[in-house]
């Protein structure tokens, strides 16, 4: 049975039998993304019986879920939000799939381009091999690029010129670790922090970035960027090494995660919009919308594990003062998927677009997924995938316009699949991409919350870790399970850590901590 | 010497950017069938003997070698349990006298290394399974070690009670420990060196230290590889601090000049799992009956586009015939792959990779050759 058939029959089982009214959960946890999934798996596996309530009707896993099936000729291609796959610091999300034997064998990724439009130039040049197998150590790893004549290419007399105003930012974020420090750097963004970089090495950094945190520059704080540069890049070479999954991430990680939240005596249910928490005689109350109407149960504990704006509205229409707290924004994007009958010439499988280019990102899923793949051996073909992060002006451009500019953008790059394309597809993903931020302390509301027994998780959550995205959910899941088990007195979940910096890079973060500290306490004493 | 060349003329590759490298050796599962049951093997196991392929004849198991041989130098006898095919020891003999393999390892649980053993095992297995497979195929641990290199034996602890946690019972336990006694006291007479490998799990990892102290006390090399699930070292064990003090310990007594097999670069990469480039090719794994695993085992036991059974040696006749096969359906193999930690695929790809690291290991006169067999 297909996995989705599996959860729909398994909710429909639910709702139409009596044992739903007798089964009473230990937890509760809101929404079935990374997050909840991972906290009701821990849960599970300790002997707690979890309910996760998703919003979506159809889909467990949030941002990760498998979509609809569209057919391109007589091939039927499943949607989903667009995340490919997973870094080598995602250890933790790793451990939890290992332990029950649901990691996939995934696809590792063996180049990343980067292509720049600046007016009438367009270049298009391999990176990613460069950072992660660079011969010099972290945090000068980068210099690596600078020995590819694809690179230097791109650069004129400009770059060169600010080469070390480019390298002073980078080192800059050595010395500060915005998650375990919790620095907020308000008012500072990306935007700005690159004002005066010249042009190809901020697009290239920008270009990065974006490609990481999934926003527009200018919407990005810099404790956010400095964080992304320091877990995914700047600390290791390593960690910029990356496995897409084989297939979309419903089929093969959010579907399997929920079935074995039921297997192991959990139960999730779809299409279930929570609208509040009360708390009521010692427990917690929640209550939601189902298209049969209003719903409510109880539980000793629950996990609020939605995205940012759902956790906003949903403790906003349970307790007064919610203005107060800082929640991080998310955001919108859009995905576009053009079908060819020929391959392109040259590329890597996946790669950025910067410069004056409307879509940001790339991925050639006839490289990566299964389907895809079988697909593209069978007819010749190729499918890519890209992505526009915004500004918010380009994403409110009607679905016509946006996928013109998309296609324009793509036949620039790739010239060759001119007068081949055979199909295309738009989805527009709704405002839940969490955009990275450090909230005030106060105002960020962590796995602990003002109220007892409520907790939240979610990559969006004040946490020391300095994980992100599908990383930081899981870990802030398990993180919120250990708070449930906690308060049972059960045992706890030990995380998996997160590699260490390379030692080079480590002593200049020692030196610069030290300075740090040495100038506040200056500045004290004064 | 052809170790060495192997070796430069695919660090060329390397540079050229082509990571299809040639093979360092390559391991021929023999057969599929096991008479133990290891709760951690995701393989094989006597759980599974009547699902897996059946042994191959021999007279197609000295043709898939010999496929083998017109590409490679050294060999690597695998199974299931090895001894557990009936031709076992004419297929070794054929090995090394008609094909003159520059090497040759076998790896064995070591139950079946007598008759005597063999005999005393079957007795434990249940009317369904096929006993005349599990009847010892030699006469004597000295029926084997005369054909081979390097005897390599699984066992995870000296201590019966330990090895009963992974399910193998206290006969085998005393049954191998004999064997494993008589096989190291003819390491010299019969110039072969005796390997334990030792599969570090959350119940046997307290017993490692016997394991050690029984190895030096015999002259016998340990190997040690953590228990991966489903790829990954297995969780209870990344996230206890006795694993990681026992491997920081083994990197401490193998710089003492303790007996222990591997480079230090794998120790370090088992002691935070940190990521590798991979090249699987270096040691490719060829079926029982004669299927080569393209690119490398997890990625053909997927069974996925990445890879898959893409050639059968036995319809072949050279090396590389087969792998211009495999690579003309699958593509070049990856690199950058974060899938599993095995010793196997660590070890070579990390000495290959890290040419330093490789000559350092050379100058404190490690044998980076051999690698717990995953």
């Amino acid at each position: 049975m297909h996995p989705d058939n599996a959860l729909e029959s398994e909710v429909s089982r639910l709702r139409n039998s009596n044992d739903w009214s007798r089964w009473s959960p230990d937890a509760i946890i809101i929404g079935g993304g990374v997050a909840g999934l991972s906290a009701a798996l821990h849960l599970a596996e300790r002997g707690l019986k979890p309910l996760i309530l998703e919003a979506d009707k159809k889909f467990i896993g949030g941002r990760l879920a498998g979509g609809e099936t569209i057919k391109i000729g007589e091939h039927s291609f499943r949607l989903e939000h667009g995340v490919h796959g997973i870094w080598s610091q995602y250890r933790n999300l790793q451990a939890m799939l290992a332990r029950h034997s649901l990691r996939p064998v995934f696809v590792p990724a063996q180049e990343e381009n980067w292509i720049y439009k600046e007016g009438s130039f367009v270049g298009m040049t391999a990176v990613g091999s460069a950072i992660r197998y660079s011969l010099f150590p972290a945090p000068v790893h980068y210099l690596q690029l600078f020995l590819r004549g694809g690179f230097l290419w791109m650069l004129d007399i400009r770059d060169w010129a600010s080469l070390f105003s480019v390298w002073g930012g980078l080192i800059m974020a050595v010395g500060i670790d915005p998650f375990a420090e919790n620095q907020p750097m308000e008012g500072m963004t990306l935007g700005s922090m690159t004002k005066h970089w010249s042009p190809a090495l901020k697009s290239f950094f920008l270009g990065l970035a974006r490609n990481g945190l999934s926003s527009h520059p200018n919407e990005v704080s810099i404790s956010g960027f400095i964080a992304f540069l320091r877990f995914y890049t700047l600390m290791r070479r390593d960690a910029w090494m990356f496995s897409y999954l084989p297939e979309e991430g419903g089929t093969c990680l959010c579907e399997p995660l929920s079935a074995k939240v039921t297997e192991l005596g959990g139960r999730v249910r779809l299409g279930c919009r929570v609208k509040r928490v009360a708390q009521e005689s010692g427990e917690w109350q929640v209550t939601w919308d189902t298209s049969e109407g209003e719903e409510s149960a109880c539980a000793a504990e629950v996990i609020l594990a939605t995205d940012p704006n759902n956790a906003k509205k949903i403790l906003s229409a349970s307790f007064d003062g919610m203005d107060e707290l800082f929640f991080p924004r998310a955001l919108s994007n859009a995905v576009i998927r053009l079908w060819f009958d020929r391959k392109p010439s040259r590329t890597a499988e996946a790669g950025i677009f910067t410069g004056d280019f409307t879509v940001h990102n790339y991925f050639w899923l006839d490289r990566l997924y299964n389907p895809f793949r079988r697909w593209a051996r069978e007819t010749n073909g190729s499918a890519l995938e890209v992505h526009v992060y915004g500004p918010p002006e380009v994403l409110s451009q009607p679905d016509a316009v946006l996928l013109t500019r998309a296609i324009m953008d793509v036949e620039q790059a790739f010239p060759e699949l001119r007068g081949h394309r055979i199909g295309q597809h738009l989805q527009r993903n709704p405002e839940t991409h969490t955009l990275p931020t450090v909230g005030p302390k106060e105002k960020h509301l962590g796995i602990e919350t003002p109220w007892k027994n409520l907790f939240c998780a979610g990559d969006w959550v004040r946490h020391p870790a300095p994980s992100f995205f599908l990383e930081r959910a899981c870990l802030t899941g398990i993180e919120a399970a250990n708070a449930v088990l906690a308060s049972r007195g059960l045992p706890k979940w030990t995380l998996v850590e997160y590699l260490p910096a390379e030692p080079f890079v480590a002593w200049i973060e020692k030196l610069m901590v030290k300075g740090r500290n040495r100038r506040k306490q200056r500045t004290a004493s004064r | 010497m052809r170790a060495m060349f192997t070796y430069l003329q695919n660090r060329l590759r390397l540079m050229r950017g082509n990571v299809t490298l040639s093979p360092r050796l390559a391991v021929y599962y023999v057969t599929m069938q096991c008479n133990l049951n290891c709760v951690y093997c995701e393989d094989f196991g006597s759980r599974r003997n009547h699902l897996v392929t059946p042994n191959p004849t021999l007279e197609n198991a000295k043709k898939i070698l010999k496929v083998i041989r017109t590409g490679v130098d050294r060999l690597w006898l695998t199974g299931g349990e090895p001894l557990m095919h009936p031709g076992i020891v004419e297929l070794l003999e054929y090995a090394r006298n008609d094909l003159k393999f520059g090497e040759i390892s076998l790896i064995t649980n070591g139950t079946l290394l007598s008759k005597v053993g063999g005999r005393a095992l079957t007795t434990e297995f249940t009317e369904s399974t096929e006993k005349k497979l599990l009847k010892s195929s030699v006469d004597s641990v000295l029926s084997v070690v005369k054909y081979l290199d390097r005897l390599i034996i699984s066992l995870d602890s000296v201590d019966p009670q330990a090895l009963n946690t992974v399910s193998v019972p206290d006969v085998y336990a005393e049954t191998v420990i004999a064997n494993a006694r008589e096989a190291a006291a003819l390491q010299k007479i019969h110039n072969f060196k005796l390997i334990l490998n030792a599969v570090i799990t959350p119940e046997t990892l307290s017993g490692m230290d016997m394991l050690l102290a029984f190895c030096t006390e015999n002259n016998v090399h340990i190997s040690f590889s953590p228990q991966s699930v489903n790829n990954l070292p297995r969780y209870e064990l990344v996230t206890s601090p006795e694993y990681r003090a026992f491997i920081e310990k083994v990197i401490r007594l193998k710089k003492q000049g303790a007996p222990i097999m591997g480079s230090f670069s794998y120790f370090k990469v088992l002691l935070d799992q940190t990521p590798y480039e991979c090249y699987p090719t270096l040691i490719p794994r060829i079926m029982p009956d004669g299927w080569l695993a393209y690119p490398c085992r997890p990625m053909e036991k997927a069974g996925g586009e990445q890879g898959g059974r893409a050639v059968n040696l036995l319809s072949v006749e050279t090396w590389d015939d087969a792998w211009r096969i495999a690579k003309g359906k699958y593509g070049e193999a990856p690199t950058s792959c974060v899938s599993c930690f095995q010793q196997c695929y660590a070890e070579p790809s990390l000495m290959q990779a890290r040419p330093l690291e490789y000559l350092s290991e050379r100058l404190h006169g490690n044998d980076v050759s051999v690698y717990a067999p995953g």
